[in-house]
């Protein structure tokens, strides 16, 4: 019933991205609640004001509730805020299909794709649920940064105008400013892309190189991203915008990333096996450049930034090896493959 | 239509149209002015005649009067343009005629081709031409549609490649026991006499393509909608027009689809009793297409912008349809109606009960989608996209249910060959010279056929598309033969010839049309010859 809607905005994950998306819709006075899947995590928020996994040493706000029934829960919101990492994203997406109505608001903040199928999340969501009205949001959100109060900018796409109002709406004056557009496909891709190209300027730091080196990298690495987005239909311009170039500044020069973790140790000659086992998140890049990978070949797209994070990745390239495979390809006219289109 | 419906609708449509551009100057004036200057270029464009010396001289009487005059003036000559496109797309309809005609529905079929010809039909048909009808197989969703048509209005959406669909599926709809529907028929229709006057009282409705201004469409699409509310049932073409490539319809044409979604809000806001739509999408299909070269032609001239609408193709020359008819009969072929699974006018499929279900077949409260806090609402943004959401819907029933035969199939197996024999050469070169071979040798083509039909016999048994009994039962040597019989029997020139132990490709155009409709397909790809 319409009349139970008696919250804001219900936001799903308890990854450190959720919690700082709830904490911000708290402090801008909307009424969130943060629905987690496992009970003893909504049990240590509720009762410590902490998420000791996910957000360690950080004092969480006290009226910020989490919850683990998703069946009370989802009817609660119009406007569902799902930060789910991409492995539980389906199942996530599945379940509440269960409960939720046509009228209500769905966007996404994950950045990746699904593994095998290569499903953009928000095609996911029209798959498990009966939700039209979807959209994204993403930008340069380092959650670390975000529960520390400062300010930050996002995009929120969707085909939605209603979609987009209402997202603006819940962050109107909050520290997260929220910018709005269209390209659903652009912003998503540009989600998942950015990871490859933080896991290479990991590995770049690994390699001790510099900051020109980096910003080639970066540089290079948004070109890269704009022709596979466009090559599925996205507007270039979006990698212009804070889901692009923004979020790839962020991402790349921020050591604490887990992809670039990955980048940096992988640069050190240690084993894809050895650092996935020992990290409790994870890293998004690794699964995405295997997916770009394999869908750039089926559309003929030449991504040799890509093309070498995957040899280090799966095909025991040493990152010496890649820099060098990177350095030896031919240089043409800087923009010809996007503006020749 | 109900006589006492139908001058209600007719006002409630001038009405809605008045309404929405009445009351701001500038949308009054842009309404009266665009008009005028659209409908001028038309008529410059057309052969002079009385008809047009009198509709010139009346829109040189209205512009003159619009330009000087005040707001109420131009409310009332704006109502003036109005009413003269409603009366002139519901035409002379006349309620006693539309109940005989009702009943004279079975002839329909009998009435175009004797109109057409009809001594020679007689003459050189032996059965007589009722045997068209036994051409004609109905498969698919059927009871569903029946099922839906009780519980709500039903507006059919339909493949269409060539002019005998209409009245084929006229007929169709009336052999399933359907009440007859309402559909807009395009001028080129009427011009036959008889076909034009049973058109009208079967309820068609007047669609003149020649007719760009916004104001007329706009006139046209409201009064779709308002047949809708009135609870009658509603087919088109979404496509627009008849495929010219011959590919299925990818891209629908927005407008008049939307017209669900709208009458399901307005019946929702009035609490009209049967307030659902629901939208069932159907394919025709043929082996042989009556007007497949002119369409071609068209569609490689400029991909099918050059000519919108053709008025002197196969369709019109009686000799060719009865060709086209004797072919179907001699060649014992069939034309296939398939119905789809309704779906609601969101995009969703709907249960045999009318319920919506997603994809994962739960079921939805539909009225929430149009929900703001509770109450049933408009949003012109989110219902262009809802409607975009039927669109690919639609889109996604017409691939899984159209019927691919074996002059499609083969002739797929032969373009592709040359174009893998004639790499350098682009599409339009390739079409003209026929590249390097002008022929295939059999063995290879049967190779390849027989891989493309496992191929798509594959597809077939999980659902993703449908093959004519055919394709899917019978030999490699029978498919070919098949197609051979009908691309080499009915066309002004064979497409596809065999000459001793070799296909010669004799018309690349008419092979591209018929392979085009397996496009998006993925066929598995042959190693290089």
């Amino acid at each position: 019933m319409t009349s139970a809607r008696d919250l804001d905005v219900l936001v799903l994950g308890g990854g450190n991205f959720g919690t700082a998306l709830c904490t911000i819709l708290l402090e801008n006075r909307k009424k969130a609640l943060l629905w987690v899947r496992r009970r003893e995590l909504a049990e240590e928020i509720n009762t410590r004001h902490q998420n000791s996994r996910y957000l360690p040493g950080v004092a969480l706000r006290p009226d910020l509730v989490a919850v683990s029934d998703l069946a009370a829960a989802a009817a609660r919101a119009p406007l569902l805020l799902m930060v789910v990492p991409t492995k539980a994203f389906r199942e996530v997406a599945r379940a509440l299909g269960d409960h939720i109505q046509g009228d209500q608001i769905l966007i996404h903040a994950t950045k990746g794709l699904e593994k095998d199928s290569h499903r953009r999340m928000s095609e996911i969501l029209r798959e498990e649920t009966c939700a039209l009205k979807i959209g994204v949001l993403s930008g340069p959100n380092l959650a670390g940064e975000l529960m520390a109060g400062q300010p930050a900018g996002a995009l929120l796409a969707s085909h939605y105008r209603e979609c987009v109002s209402a997202a603006q709406a819940a962050f109107a004056g909050s520290r997260l400013r929220l910018y709005g557009g269209r390209d659903v496909v652009g912003t998503e891709l540009a989600g998942a892309f950015k990871n490859i190209i933080a896991l290479a300027a990991g590995v770049a730091s690994g390699l001790g190189l510099g900051d020109n080196a980096r910003a080639l990298l970066i540089t290079r690495g948004l070109s890269e991203m704009a022709r596979f987005g466009v090559a599925h239909g996205a507007d270039v311009f979006t990698f212009g915008g804070l889901a692009g170039i923004g979020d790839l500044m962020a991402t790349c020069a921020s050591p604490l990333s887990r992809n670039h973790q990955v980048g940096e140790r992988l640069a050190r000659g240690e084993k894809l096996p050895a650092i996935l086992a020992s990290m409790t998140q994870v890293a998004e890049g690794v699964p995405t450049t295997a997916a770009v990978f394999s869908r750039a070949r089926q559309l003929g797209l030449e991504l040799p930034i890509v093309r070498a994070v995957h040899g280090m990745l799966y095909e025991e390239w040493s990152a010496q090896q890649a820099l060098a495979e990177l350095l030896r390809l031919p240089v043409g006219e800087e923009l010809a493959a996007l503006r020749y289109r | 239509m109900r006589p006492e419906d139908k001058e209600r609708v007719l006002a409630e449509c001038a009405q809605r149209v008045f309404d929405r551009y009445a009351h701001d100057p500038q949308r009054l004036e842009s309404a009266i002015f665009d008009t005028i200057y659209e409908e001028r270029r038309r008529l410059e464009g057309e052969r002079r005649s009385q008809r047009t010396a009198a509709e010139s001289a009346l829109y040189d009487r209205i512009y003159a009067e619009a330009a000087a005059a005040a707001p109420e003036r131009r409310r009332e000559l704006l109502r003036e343009l109005i009413g003269r496109f409603a009366d002139e797309v519901v035409g002379h309809f006349d309620p006693r005629v539309y109940a005989l005609a009702t009943r004279a529905v079975p002839l329909g079929l009998n009435v175009l081709l004797n109109s057409l010809s009809p001594l020679r039909l007689a003459g050189l048909l032996p059965g007589g031409v009722s045997r068209l009808e036994d051409q004609l197989t109905i498969a698919g969703e059927i009871d569903a549609f029946r099922r839906m048509v009780e519980r709500g209005t039903t507006i059919v959406v339909s493949t269409h490649c060539s002019n005998l669909d209409s009245v084929l599926l006229g007929y169709a709809l009336h052999r399933l026991g359907l009440p007859p529907y309402v559909y807009g028929a395009g001028l080129n229709l009427f011009s036959n006499r008889l076909i034009g006057f049973f058109m009208h009282h079967l309820g068609a409705y007047k669609v003149d393509r020649r007719k760009k201004a916004w104001l007329y469409k706009e006139v046209l699409k409201t009064y779709a909608g308002c047949t809708i509310e009135a609870g009658y049932h509603n087919m088109f073409f979404p496509g627009g027009t008849r495929s010219r490539s011959g590919a299925v319809e990818s891209r629908l044409k927005l407008g008049l689809l939307g017209m669900g979604l709208d009458a399901y809000i307005r019946n929702l806001q009035a609490n009209r009793p049967r307030p659902d739509v629901f939208i069932v999408p159907v394919t025709l299909n043929y082996q042989l297409v009556l007007e497949a070269e002119t369409l071609i032609e068209d569609h490689l001239k400029e991909a099918g912008k050059s000519r919108y609408i053709i008025e002197d193709d196969e369709f019109s020359k009686p000799r060719r349809v009865l060709d086209f008819v004797q072919r179907l009969f001699s060649l014992n072929s069939r034309i296939s109606m398939v119905v789809g699974r309704p779906l609601d006018v969101f995009g969703n499929t709907v249960d045999d009960e009318g319920r919506s279900l997603d994809r994962r077949g739960r079921t939805v409260d539909r009225r929430r989608y149009v929900q703001r806090d509770g109450a049933v609402t408009f949003d012109a943004q989110r219902d262009e996209e809802y409607t975009r959401e039927l669109a690919a819907s639609v889109v996604e029933s017409f691939r899984r249910n159209t019927v691919l035969q074996s002059t499609q199939v083969v002739s797929r197996v032969a373009f592709e060959w040359l174009r893998e024999q004639n790499p350098e050469q682009d599409l339009y070169r390739l079409l003209r010279t026929g590249g390097k071979h002008s022929s295939i040798p059999l063995p290879q083509a049967y190779a390849r056929l027989s891989r493309a039909i496992s191929a798509l016999r594959t597809m077939e048994s999980a659902g993703r598309l449908r093959l004519e009994d055919t394709i899917k039962d019978r030999d490699v040597v029978a498919v070919m033969s098949d197609a051979l019989a009908h691309l080499a029997g009915y066309h002004r020139r064979p497409a596809l010839l065999r000459r001793g132990d070799r296909l010669f490709h004799e018309d690349r155009n008419l092979i591209l049309y018929y392979q085009n409709r397996l496009e998006g397909i993925p066929l598995p790809r042959e190693a290089a010859a």
